[in-house]
């Protein structure tokens, strides 16, 4: 039993947060949609995108456990969100893509050249990834997804669609014909989220993860997005609660750091406590996943269901601290509370992965997941 | 990163099952419970220590020499949760195997070693803890009981409070004033108070839940033996530091947060059984949603004290963040107990010798006594400010 990251996951970690930290505008007041930023190709330049890669395809055949720390960072440093989906994608690919669809993909996402993004949600379907009308019919796909991070930069898609098997998830080449892209106006531009409509575009059956085993793909898709955003939660939770704590310290009110306030301090340390906590959860999750374990799924929406509300928490709280200040655009406290509210919608939102929890720990401690007494 | 166990350590924890399963009566924890009297329930849990001690199985984080069993840091966590999934009994001496124990271990001469340890781990001599008193609770560093080196003994007057088990205790460890002068946390003294003694009384206190753990305890012209002095005169406050840490740390935690699951598995197998106006409780959302908060805060104790534990391991010290642990166990404990009786709504009201009780008023007694969660081994309150000025580095 070790629950401890080694000296390579945590160094990669600090220099992925300090390629973001290079990138000002990452953290500047204003939004700006990111595309291709500064911080797109330091950490290509780094190797990020190689890391998940299979090593005979010209990539580090890394595990998600080693970059667990570094979507942590992608968090905090509020990189494009882009860059976690592309890591996903990678991941999806990697496990379940035939070689031929392998080969297409994953040497030009290794160096950092292509970016894929994730077309999961939809007007209509709530929490649940899975209530979608995007499907594939005669090999053609259709279906307007929206609020795809990236999507309007993306060179490839993961779609996830229903077809006459079930859900499944498809790749979808950018460039085909029948993709159009439309940039959403919201809370948050520097998530470059995107309205995406397939019309009836061609899906070979290569195209589809997984094949024959298409149902293990979506519900990895599922577990493996919910997180890896709960990993970028944790991230700007810790990151906001440094920021407030470094502000106790210094601003004085009644002549002494308002630190000194227990109204202040207790704030601070029951945030920590949740931020500690929500650590142990994501970093479980990664591992759960890595390893396929037994209770991947619950151990996935424990974490994107806590990870949620502990940095909308630590997102208020901290605006709270910051008083006056942390209600101007100018200290840039609200790009955190942005991005949080953005993650908070991606893969099912907190409440809906408390109910998936409880329904996992029922099936799992063997009690009926339907009531038996009542039939239709 | 890796969460599964080494095979000696799944050796290990399947000779502790077979010892469990051996020793604890048959159909224990689902039709043979504890004695309901209170007396009685104290006889059977000591003679379960007595038990676990004849089977090897006491204190086995303590040296061999001691008779322990230098068990490894995993391997304690693998015994606290293998005792609480047998529902074994908690055990009356925890403050000498726990806390008295350990601080000889660590501070005591050679003679109290050899005239203490023996009896601490057979749980044939029951310690309490003497560390409260009625005008020094949170503020531990205030206390007054006095204890006047006179010849060879010291004489100690004052009162304690919630000193639990008192009235099956044979010894004390209690801290008491030794000096008026400097700063008042360096006057004050460790000392290993026999109970039997002339000039103690004690008075019970019952709890909120009816229960009669604690006492107050009154010292009136006390002789206490100048051997009796753990550690050095006057060094009794930075000693008792150290040693709380292991109160609070993950070893403790991590056999709260198995009882604290047993309670909340029963409660959602309980939620598959009821139904409100003919449906299953569990097939309401708001209940699915309020279980699946606890369900996870309960299964993030576990990870949290794993994570400590993986980072001694890795040779870091035992710092602060036991108080992050026992914060947050406690706060989880008490809301999965509000939970529980959200859930079951008016029959949890209801105690175990009416007809109408869910689970014969368990989750009711459980709710009430989950109140001193967040008082005991160091407030809430007090937790954060440990919190915020030794982890955050806050202004006191």
């Amino acid at each position: 039993m070790n629950f401890n990251f080694d000296e390579d996951q945590r160094s990669l970690g600090e220099t992925v947060a300090a390629v973001l930290a290079d990138d000002a505008q990452l953290l500047a007041p204003d939004p700006v949609e990111a595309g291709t930023s500064k911080a797109w190709e330091a950490l290509a330049e780094l190797g990020l995108f190689s890391l998940l890669v299979p090593e005979d395809l010209g990539g580090a055949g890394f595990s998600l456990i080693d970059v667990s720390l570094a979507i942590e960072a992608l968090g905090a440093g509020l990189a494009p969100p882009g860059i976690a989906s592309t890591l996903v994608v990678t991941e999806l690919l990697s496990r379940y893509g035939s070689d031929q669809l392998k080969a297409r993909w994953l040497p030009g996402i290794a160096t950092g050249e292509l970016h894929a993004a994730l077309a999961i949600q939809e007007v209509g379907s709530g929490p649940d990834p899975l209530s979608m009308r995007t499907a594939f019919v005669a090999n053609g796909l259709s279906g307007t997804k929206m609020l795809v991070d990236g999507g309007s930069e993306a060179d490839l898609f993961l779609v996830l669609a229903g077809s006459a098997d079930g859900p499944a998830v498809v790749v979808i080449d950018a460039k085909a014909d029948g993709v159009s892209c439309r940039a959403h106006d919201g809370l948050d531009p520097s998530s470059a989220l995107a309205e995406v409509t397939f019309d009836n575009v061609a899906v070979g059956d290569d195209d589809i993860l997984g094949g024959a085993a298409a149902a293990d793909a979506v519900a990895t898709l599922q577990d493996l997005g919910a997180t890896v955003a709960a990993g970028m939660q944790i991230g700007i939770a810790a990151r906001v609660l440094d920021i407030s704590v470094e502000y106790a310290k210094v601003r004085v009110q009644f002549g002494q750091p308002i630190g000194a306030f227990q109204g202040i301090k207790h704030v601070c340390a029951d945030l920590a406590v949740a931020v500690e906590s929500g650590r142990s959860a994501a970093y479980y999750a990664f591992w759960a996943v890595a390893e396929d374990a037994p209770d991947r799924a619950r151990a996935a929406s424990m974490a994107k269901a806590y990870c949620g509300e502990v940095a909308r928490d630590g997102c208020n709280r901290a605006t709270q601290i910051h008083g006056g200040m942390g209600f101007t655009w100018e200290l840039a406290l609200h790009r955190y509370m942005r991005r949080a509210r953005i993650l908070e919608q991606a893969f099912g939102n907190s409440d809906w992965h408390y109910d998936r929890v409880t329904e996992q720990t029922v099936l799992a401690n063997g009690h009926a997941t339907r009531d038996e007494a009542v039939s239709v | 990163m890796d969460f599964n166990y080494t095979p000696a350590e799944e050796q290990f924890r399947m000779e502790l099952r077979a010892f469990l399963a051996e020793a604890l009566p048959e159909g224990w924890g689902e039709t043979v419970f504890l004695p309901e009297d209170e007396d009685e329930q104290a006889v059977f849990r000591l003679d379960w220590e007595r038990k676990l001690y004849e089977g090897g199985w006491s204190c086995i984080g303590w040296p061999k020499e001691y008779g322990g069993r230098d068990a490894t840091l995993s391997e304690r966590a693998i015994y606290a949760e293998e005792l609480a999934r047998a529902r074994a009994p908690e055990l009356i001496n925890i403050i000498g195997q726990n806390l008295a124990g350990h601080t000889i271990i660590h501070h005591g001469t050679p003679e109290q070693k050899a005239r203490f340890l023996p009896g601490i781990i057979s749980s044939r001599e029951v310690w309490c803890q003497g560390f409260s008193e009625p005008n020094a609770g949170s503020d531990l560093a205030s206390i007054k009981t006095r204890a006047e080196l006179k010849g060879d003994k010291f004489i100690v007057n004052g009162q304690k409070i919630w000193t639990s088990f008192a009235q099956h205790s044979q010894w004390c460890l209690a801290l008491v004033r030794t000096s008026n002068e400097g700063p008042r946390h360096k006057g004050i003294s460790l000392l290993l108070i026999d109970m039997r003694s002339p000039g103690i009384t004690l008075r019970p206190l019952r709890q909120i839940s009816g229960e009669n753990e604690f006492n107050e305890t009154f010292f009136d012209d006390v002789e206490v033996p100048i051997e009796n002095l753990l550690g050095p005169i006057n060094e009794g406050w930075r000693i008792t530091m150290t040693t709380l840490s292991y109160e609070r740390g993950p070893e403790d935690a991590l056999g709260r947060q198995v009882r604290i699951k047993q309670e909340l598995d029963t409660l959602i197998a309980k939620t598959t059984e009821l139904r409100n106006d003919g449906k299953r409780l569990i097939d309401d959302p708001l209940v699915r949603q309020k279980l699946g908060r606890s369900i996870a805060e309960v299964e993030i104790i576990r990870l949290n004290c794993l994570r400590a534990l993986s980072r001694y391991l890795a040779g870091e010290d035992r710092g602060s963040d036991a108080s992050i642990l026992k914060l947050f166990w406690s706060e989880v404990g008490v809301r999965m107990s509000e939970t529980a009786m959200d859930v079951l709504g008016p029959l949890a009201t209801l105690n175990g010798d009416d007809p109408l009780a869910v689970g014969s008023g368990r989750w009711l007694t459980s709710w009430l006594q989950s109140k001193a969660f967040t008082i005991y081994a160091g407030s809430s309150e007090i937790q954060r400010n440990i919190i915020g000025e030794r982890v955050l580095g806050l202004p006191r």
